[in-house]
């Protein structure tokens, strides 16, 4: 285990906690921002696969701790996540901040989408897709996903200077 | 095979991560979630964090106002002067009915074996942090006698139910959950049905209430008793009532009594209370039969 995949799981933890707090402490609970997903996209982007799907893989874990939702809901979506955006990967460019933002909206969009359906299909719920909420969503998620991308950029950035050469898996 | 292992090792290990999720989710979606040592483990390193926080941000608050409220106290003081001298009336007249309405139990050998509600005031400390989920977090856990279950109310009404908890700290599903459904009684006709969570704040639906049953727009829900929520706990308001020509129940909607986007502070149960008391049979059933409530 490397220290970058230990910086990136307490990235993780304090986007979970700011996920969880924030939208609390400004009393906009209606729809929440996917902060972790962001990291999921960045990782399907950026890492290889092992370490990519094992942080993604961590990210949902923490998603389903703090989301009292049943058992490895999200982490089940977060790795099926990072196969299919590394799958689609070569066509998605998340240069600039723009778009990362559409990029991660999009993804939010689709990974909603996908969430509703397995959760109304495995716990007997039904499927309810709240339209509003999920637009609201991934907005939010697309507008904050430069600063994540950031955050993970200077991160990585971090180890290249470093170590000097590229460190391990990254492009 | 060490050398195709070798080879695949990426596919593999990835298809084993999403095999071991999925199954898991599978075996357990509609059983809830009990946290093993290594969630309580992460948990506390989220908790406090969260909690630190939302104390902070709340004492910031809190300062803030006091300085601003001073401006309005003396307004606010003749107000309240005001509501005591109503509250003391409407005390006085709760007074004397109390007194009618233990008579009329008397004369009727009615039993009131229901004890007071034991309740745990506990502040909110974050939500849930998927954009699927309908929780909330507490600051109160299984230390504080809290247990999976277990109510949770405002003085609005029904929150919802305890999901899973650790030992200072608890997630709280709503009821607006797709995963939750919630006995009610219709305040006006008595007739039972079920509010059952559509994922939409500000909206649920209702099911098993009988076509025959005399559902108004308007009419409130409360909580029947008998299970961890007290009785008259109020639940939501009926909405948008359709009356199919065949079938069995009625379609319709409740509005929640609680404003979820709201929530600072909730009341757990920690102690049930008991069944509502047998009804002699020569009672007829109707308002205020129900037993005491809260």
């Amino acid at each position: 285990m490397t220290l970058r995949f230990l910086l990136v799981i307490l990235v993780c933890i304090l986007l979970a906690i700011a996920e969880s707090v924030l939208p609390f402490l400004v009393h906009f609970r209606v729809a929440r921002v996917d902060l972790l997903l962001v990291v999921v996209l960045y990782l399907a982007l950026h890492d290889d696969v092992m370490e990519g799907a094992a942080l993604s893989a961590v990210a949902g874990y923490l998603a389903d701790l703090t989301s009292a939702t049943p058992a490895f809901l999200y982490t089940f979506l977060a790795v099926l996540t990072f196969v299919v955006l590394r799958t689609v990967g070569s066509g998605l460019k998340t240069e600039g901040g723009a778009q990362s933002a559409a990029v991660a909206f999009g993804a939010a969009v689709v990974h909603s989408l996908i969430a509703s359906l397995v959760f109304g299909f495995f716990t007997g719920s039904g499927v309810h897709v709240e339209t509003q909420a999920l637009l609201w969503s991934a907005l939010g998620t697309g507008l904050l996903a430069p600063l994540v991308f950031g955050i993970l950029r200077r991160l990585d950035a971090g180890f290249l200077h470093a170590e000097g050469p590229a460190p391990r898996g990254i492009r | 095979m060490i050398s195709l292992l070798k080879r695949f090792r990426e596919p593999i290990f990835v298809i084993a991560l999403l095999a071991f999720p999925l199954v898991t989710f599978f075996v357990k979606a509609k059983k809830g979630r009990d946290l093993s040592p290594a969630d309580r483990a992460v948990l506390l390193l989220i908790e406090p964090a969260e909690r630190v926080i939302t104390l902070v941000a709340y004492k910031a608050v809190d300062t803030w106002n006091g300085y601003i409220a001073l401006r309005s106290v003396r307004r606010e003081n003749l107000e309240l002067r005001r509501e005591r001298l109503q509250a003391l009336a409407i005390q006085q007249q709760s007074g004397e009915l109390k007194f009618e309405n233990e008579r009329l139990k008397r004369l009727l050998d009615y039993a009131d074996k229901q004890t007071p509600t034991r309740m745990l005031a506990a502040r909110v400390i974050a939500v849930g942090a998927s954009p699927h989920s309908h929780s909330l977090r507490i600051a109160r856990g299984s230390d504080d006698g809290i247990v999976k279950g277990a109510a949770v109310l405002s003085h609005d009404g029904v929150v919802g139910t305890v999901a899973s908890l650790t030992g200072s700290y608890a997630d709280v599903q709503l009821i607006v959950s797709p995963l939750s459904a919630v006995p009610a009684l219709s305040q006006r006709t008595r007739s039972r049905s079920t509010v059952k969570g559509t994922g939409d704040y500000n909206r649920c639906k209702l099911e098993y209430a009988l076509r025959t049953a005399d559902l108004q727009e308007g009419d409130l829900l409360v909580s029947p008793g008998g299970g961890y929520f007290p009785a008259g706990t109020p639940v939501g308001k009926v909405t948008n009532v359709a009356k199919k020509p065949t079938g069995m129940f009625l379609d319709a909607q409740v509005v929640p009594s609680v404003d979820f986007s709201r929530l600072d502070e909730v009341l757990v149960v920690i102690q049930a209370p008991p069944l509502a008391p047998a009804i002699p049979q020569d009672v007829p059933a109707g308002p205020g039969t129900q037993g005491s409530g809260p």
